[in-house]
């Protein structure tokens, strides 16, 4: 990995730096960006590789941080910075709350968030669904491909179709690119500058881009997207989730559901922060669906339980539906 | 009126709790949204049991078929009901339709004899502030990358799930709702 730079001297020159050959590591013809989120990113595994794999593509002249970087339209922003950007966002939000220690559901989660996404547009990102080990009830999308599900969110699904309705909605907001535009409008707004100085003092990463990554990413998490961009992952979920064979009224059940839910409730006050009130997204809805939908086949009719159950010891088959995942208002009772 | 269905839904609130099914999408109050009958099974060619009035109160029962839940009415007739026949139960269609701000809106039940049992007991969700004060992880998103599916792995799940590919039209996008306009601008150039 190349050496890190102080992100200031960095920016200002990176240009230059290359010019002046002062630094041969971090790879020929592409613009400082790259470089700076290669160097960030700090992973060897997979980064080096799928960045090697875009630099060749183009030189990008312009632009030496985030900021220039989103101000170009966004589908100039190509598949291997996207996934970067992504792959940042996802450390933010695996920062605020650790990996469910359940390999099984975690691998579950992508199974079925791995066949969904086949179906959409975007079948070659390599998508990575994670279940956030948090009681509370959310879903996240990061540029990419990342998708992420809270425990509480898992253990309040009825079924399987529900879940699929979700993780159809969160692949919608990656192959529509709807973060990094909202990512863009941040940065267009010029509030970025001053998001990055409000921060300053919980920055422990100490570069500037890095910075700027972690100030979007905070404020577009903790924001949430247009709504607009909520009603299209909803109608186009419902759709994706049909094509991969299920039940595409699990999201109107999720919904439904979500209605009832409170934002005094604690384990519910981000996710109804930062989405369209639940009935406004079920109106949407039901003028879309109309009853289009409702002679398909039924898909599976699953539980969660019954599809981990399946690739479990028989011990662990035997409890009923919901048994194993207790409501996060029982836990609570410790 | 309220009596015996409140009861009722006291004891299927309850029984959720002991048997520990989600906080959500469980023996919840409804209404009906549109006039609509209430059916033996579900399905539209089903047998009806009865014309349900509009506004009028059900206890859902957290059965789904597709696109048809059964519910309770007040008198205690259980059948199918169409999912989007089915509104919020009133003080919650209130609330919400307040465009979503952070205001009380009362119980998960809208009463103020039932306790929410989600919102006393002192544990929270992933939050605003918990997002705020993230420091980033990398070292975490290289242990979730390792679990990525190959598109064959995926088939292979899709396989012995009994998952077909189907082809679906897109939905027709309707009208934006009045309060999102503002969201409407110019540059949303989403669909590229």
């Amino acid at each position: 990995m190349p050496a890190r730079l102080p992100a200031a001297r960095a920016l200002r020159a990176g240009a230059l730096c290359l010019a002046l050959g002062l630094a041969p590591a971090l790879g020929q013809a592409q613009g400082g960006v790259m470089n700076l989120l290669n160097s960030l990113g700090g992973s060897a595994s997979s980064g080096g590789g799928l960045l090697g794999a875009v630099t060749g593509q183009s030189a990008q002249p312009q632009g030496d941080d985030l900021i220039s970087l989103l101000s170009r339209s966004v589908e100039n922003i190509d598949e291997g910075r996207e996934i970067e950007i992504g792959r940042q966002l996802a450390a933010v939000l695996l920062g605020s709350k650790p990996l469910h220690p359940d390999m099984r559901l975690q691998r579950y989660v992508n199974q079925l968030g791995r066949w969904i996404s086949l179906q959409s547009a975007r079948p070659g990102l390599p998508w990575t669904f994670i279940v956030l080990d948090d009681k509370g009830y959310n879903a996240f999308a990061a540029p990419g491909g990342y998708v992420f599900v809270t425990k509480g969110l898992i253990d309040s699904c009825a079924d399987e179709a529900e879940l699929a309705g979700i993780l159809a909605h969160e692949i919608t907001h990656v192959t529509a690119k709807h973060h990094l535009q909202a990512m863009r409008k941040t940065a267009q707004s010029g509030v970025l500058t001053q998001l990055v100085a409000s921060q300053i003092r919980t920055n422990a990463v100490g570069n500037l881009v890095a910075s700027q990554v972690l100030a979007l990413g905070r404020n577009l998490y903790a924001r949430g997207l247009d709504q607009a961009d909520e009603y299209q992952s909803d109608r186009e979920g419902v759709v994706l989730a049909a094509r991969a064979g299920f039940d595409p009224y699990g999201l109107v059940a999720v919904l439904q559901g979500l209605r009832t839910a409170t934002p005094d409730n604690p384990l519910f006050t981000l996710a109804l922060a930062t989405h369209p009130p639940a009935q406004s997204r079920l109106d949407q809805l039901e003028q879309a669906m109309g009853r289009r939908l409702d002679g398909l086949p039924p898909g599976p009719e699953k539980t969660l339980a019954q599809r981990l159950g399946g690739q479990a010891p028989a011990a662990q088959a035997a409890a009923p539906a919901a048994a194993p995942v207790p409501a996060p208002a029982r836990k609570a009772k410790k | 009126m309220r009596g015996p269905l409140w009861h009722a839904l006291a004891r299927a609130l309850v029984a959720g709790a002991l048997c520990g099914t989600a906080v959500l999408a469980q023996a919840q109050e409804a209404s009906i949204k549109r006039a609509t009958a209430l059916r033996a099974a579900p399905g539209d060619q089903s047998a009806s049991l009865g014309e349900l009035a509009p506004a009028s109160a059900v206890a859902r029962t957290g059965e789904r078929q597709g696109s048809w839940v059964k519910v309770r009415t007040a008198q205690g007739t259980a059948g199918w009901v169409h999912m989007f026949d089915l509104g919020a139960q009133p003080a919650a269609a209130a609330g919400n339709s307040t465009a979503g701000g952070l205001r009380s809106l009362g119980g998960l039940f809208g009463g103020g004899s039932t306790t929410t049992a989600t919102s006393t007991v002192g544990i929270r969700g992933l939050s605003a502030e918990d997002i705020a004060n993230a420091q980033p992880n990398p070292a975490a998103v290289q242990e979730a990358e390792k679990m990525r599916l190959s598109a064959d792995q995926a088939r292979q799940f899709a396989g012995s799930a009994a998952l077909q590919p189907r082809s679906i039209e897109p939905l027709p996008e309707p009208p934006r709702p009045a309060s999102t306009a503002p969201a409407a601008t110019p540059d949303a150039t989403y669909a590229n």
